[in-house]
């Protein structure tokens, strides 16, 4: 028989591990909380810097810095850099940071993204005593308006960058029945939703955050002008859409651009890089309701006017030689 | 009226160029090679609006009579972009040729237009060997092509995912990219390409590897499980004897739950493994010498294992078309790691076998210590 010194040895060892083990588990990891059950609340900027009159004589940064929450960021390229004054987004969960989409300028002289984003990372990981974030860098859709800055990342460490092939999104992203598929993405302990919302370009994905109940949909739903190569691919995306705001609480849909004016049906022209009466950029489920029945309305290409969007569903090329 | 038509025609120029996407005009690159076809390089460029040709020069040759005054147009662009346009693999530049192209336009002012891109395609050939699986590729674009800006550059290469680089005005070569490998390791320098070309002639080595990583530094309850039946072996025969049929046992049970003959469950098997180090930990403390039906429970304990490191492996996938013989390498592995942490525990401690207190002060104490540790996993893994 196992005599009692030996056995009370055995014993001490056992408990001794879990004593570690116990200790451990009680030193403060500073884990930030992303509770799906509550709404974070947030804050939109009442407006955003939209150009000027004069783009040489703009004075306004590079890129707007908009801290929506402790937690997430919009961030918009200068209009007179570009006038497409593409928005951008940083997500953090613990030890983890996402961005989706990187503008429409390549220089880090003109543009400096990477620059913004490593001090945004900076300070927010010496805000909630973080360290070590990886940068996950990601698009909503493969268009050269919302990758140009992409390069500025690649050598940058700890990075994960996504791939600019429909691919290569597939693949990180895990889709193995694009663009149905709901995929349920974790950003440390901060749940996500990304499904596929094809129509405006063919690999688009769409996020739902469950923390802040945001849904950002890219270029295939803004406030301007939706040029759409694909309808029946874009009305079954934007019913997607739908179908998920029915299945989870959605606070506004945010997105890439801003076209219209604040004036109901009233775009600004292409290339305008001066918008004083802009609109806000989110947008609300009764505006995705509109396009859900545009959806059941539109059977032809052409141009299709909305208080809050306009539809160009596949106007084809032979227009431009119209006389 | 007609400035009504102005109008819509202004409206419907800027839909148009803008119904697929924003910034059409950007250059495009694919590079394809795959395994018996000869690698082409694909270029989309909108030659009226780059540096290449003017918009009129670009018209006429949409517009060309005839094929050969079509080339005639072309030719001093295609020249410029025949040599601006750099493939290097390995290191070494490349001969490009003119394969095919195809141009076209709607219209002078839509060329003219950089919000209304007409696109050509350009397809590139190779003279001489072509670039081969594990290759090191690299795209450049000289100071001297203008084309419009950015660049993406996609690379197909074999059964690998696609990779995608961007270049820009300031960043104009893709830096090199192993073809065929997922994500073609940026960065990659000629000894990681060369160690990969030897991965891909003996891809046993990297078996073995997964193997001996399975025992260290992954295994720690196989580690431990090993150095109990050192410390009863005092003699190197006993000892190799049961570290063999240990390793007879986990192999079979590793391979038969691999093929998916034998399957159980690790919420079973892991507890078990647990147990049976807390079994070893006390036999040692109280068996003076090895028993004979010991070696017969050391079998019984290495199936268990076996079953313990298939689960592990589930998270690798093994390649169906060499799964033996991937199997067996890692079964080699596993074995190096064995022999590797006994070994370690000869060099620490083996040497003083022969000391009059080598069981009080060194079996005892080391073997009340696995069992304290074989009992914190059993509860841990039973609770858990």
């Amino acid at each position: 028989m196992i005599n009692l010194r030996r056995f009370l040895a055995i014993l001490s060892v056992a408990s001794g591990m879990f004593a570690v083990e116990v200790a451990f588990s009680l030193v403060p990891q500073n884990l930030l909380a992303f509770p799906a059950s509550d709404r974070a609340p947030g804050e939109f900027p009442d407006k955003w810097i939209h150009g000027s009159k004069s783009a040489m004589d703009n004075q306004d940064p590079a890129v707007q810095v908009h801290r929506f929450n402790a937690h997430t960021y919009i961030l918009r390229e200068n209009k007179a850099i570009n006038y497409e004054g593409a928005f951008m987004y940083v997500f953090f969960g613990n030890g983890v940071a996402l961005l989706i989409d990187q503008g429409s300028t390549s220089s880090p002289a003109l543009f400096p993204l990477r620059q913004t984003v490593d001090d945004l990372i900076v300070a927010w990981e010496e805000e909630f005593d973080q360290s070590g974030t990886q940068l996950i860098v990601a698009n909503s859709h493969l268009h050269g308006d919302h990758y140009a800055a992409w390069n500025q990342f690649v050598d940058r460490p700890n990075t994960i960058m996504v791939g600019l092939t429909h691919e290569e999104v597939m693949d990180y992203w895990g889709f193995d029945s694009y663009p149905e598929q709901r995929i349920e993405f974790n950003l440390g302990g901060r749940e996500f939703v990304v499904t596929g919302t094809p129509g405006h370009e063919s690999s688009e994905i769409a996020f739902y955050d469950k923390w802040t109940d945001l849904l950002y949909t890219g270029d295939m739903f803004y406030r301007g002008r939706l040029y759409l190569e694909d309808w029946d691919a874009w009305a079954a995306s934007i019913k997607r859409l739908r179908a998920l705001a029915d299945d989870y609480p959605v606070s506004y849909l945010i997105n890439n651009h801003i076209e219209m004016t604040d004036q109901a049906t009233v775009d600004y022209p292409i290339g305008t890089t001066w918008q004083p009466d802009e609109p806000p950029m989110e947008m609300s489920l009764s505006m995705l309701d509109q396009a859900v029945r545009a959806t059941e309305n539109i059977s032809q290409s052409g141009i299709y006017t909305f208080d809050d969007f306009l539809i160009y569903n596949e106007v084809p090329w032979a227009y431009t030689t119209d006389p | 009226m007609r400035i009504i038509k102005i109008f819509l025609l202004w409206v419907l120029v800027g839909a148009a160029s803008l119904s697929q996407a924003h910034m059409l005009n950007m250059t495009e690159m694919r590079f394809e090679v795959a395994e018996g076809a000869p690698a082409v390089l694909r270029v989309r460029v909108d030659l009226g609006q780059s540096g290449l040709m003017n918009p009129d020069a670009y018209w006429a040759a949409v517009n060309a009579s005839s094929a050969a005054e079509q080339d005639e147009r072309l030719k001093p662009a295609l020249a410029e972009m025949t040599v601006g346009l750099q493939v290097l693999v390995e290191g070494e530049p490349t001969t490009m040729f003119v394969q095919s192209y195809d141009v076209d336009a709607v219209s002078l002012e839509a060329i003219g237009n950089p919000l209304t891109p007409q696109m050509a395609e350009v397809r590139f050939g190779f003279t001489g060997p072509q670039p081969v699986y594990l290759d090191q590729v690299e795209i450049r674009v000289a100071q001297t092509l203008d084309v419009p800006w950015p660049c993406l550059v996609r690379i197909d290469s074999f059964d690998g995912l696609p990779v995608s680089r961007l270049l820009t005005a300031e960043t104009r070569s893709s830096g090199p990219v192993v073809l065929g490998v997922d994500g073609g390791l940026s960065n990659a320098g000629p000894l990681v390409s060369l160690a990969l070309k030897f991965q891909a002639v003996l891809p046993s080595v990297s078996w073995i590897a997964i193997g001996f990583q399975h025992i260290i530094p992954m295994g720690l309850d196989h580690i431990v499980f090993i150095l109990g039946l050192f410390f009863l072996s005092t003699k190197l025969t006993t000892l190799i004897a049961q570290v063999t049929a240990f390793t007879a046992a986990h192999s079979l049970t590793l391979a038969l739950a691999t093929l998916g003959w034998v399957q159980v469950s690790p919420h079973i098997v892991e507890p078990l493994v647990a147990a049976s180090i807390v079994y070893v930990a006390i036999d040692n403390l109280y068996a003076v010498q090895v028993a004979r039906w010991r070696l017969a429970v050391v079998l019984i304990f290495g199936l268990l294992h076996g079953l313990g490191f298939a689960s592990a492996l589930d998270a690798v996938t093994l390649p169906e078309e060499s799964m033996i013989s991937a199997l067996l390498f890692f079964n080699l592995g596993v074995e190096i790691g064995q022999v590797a942490v006994l070994l370690l525990a000869y060099l620490s401690v083996g040497w003083l076998r022969r000391w009059s207190f080598y069981r009080t002060r060194v079996v005892e104490p080391a073997s009340v210590t696995i069992a304290g540790i074989g009992l914190y996993w059993l509860v841990k893994r039973l609770a858990f």
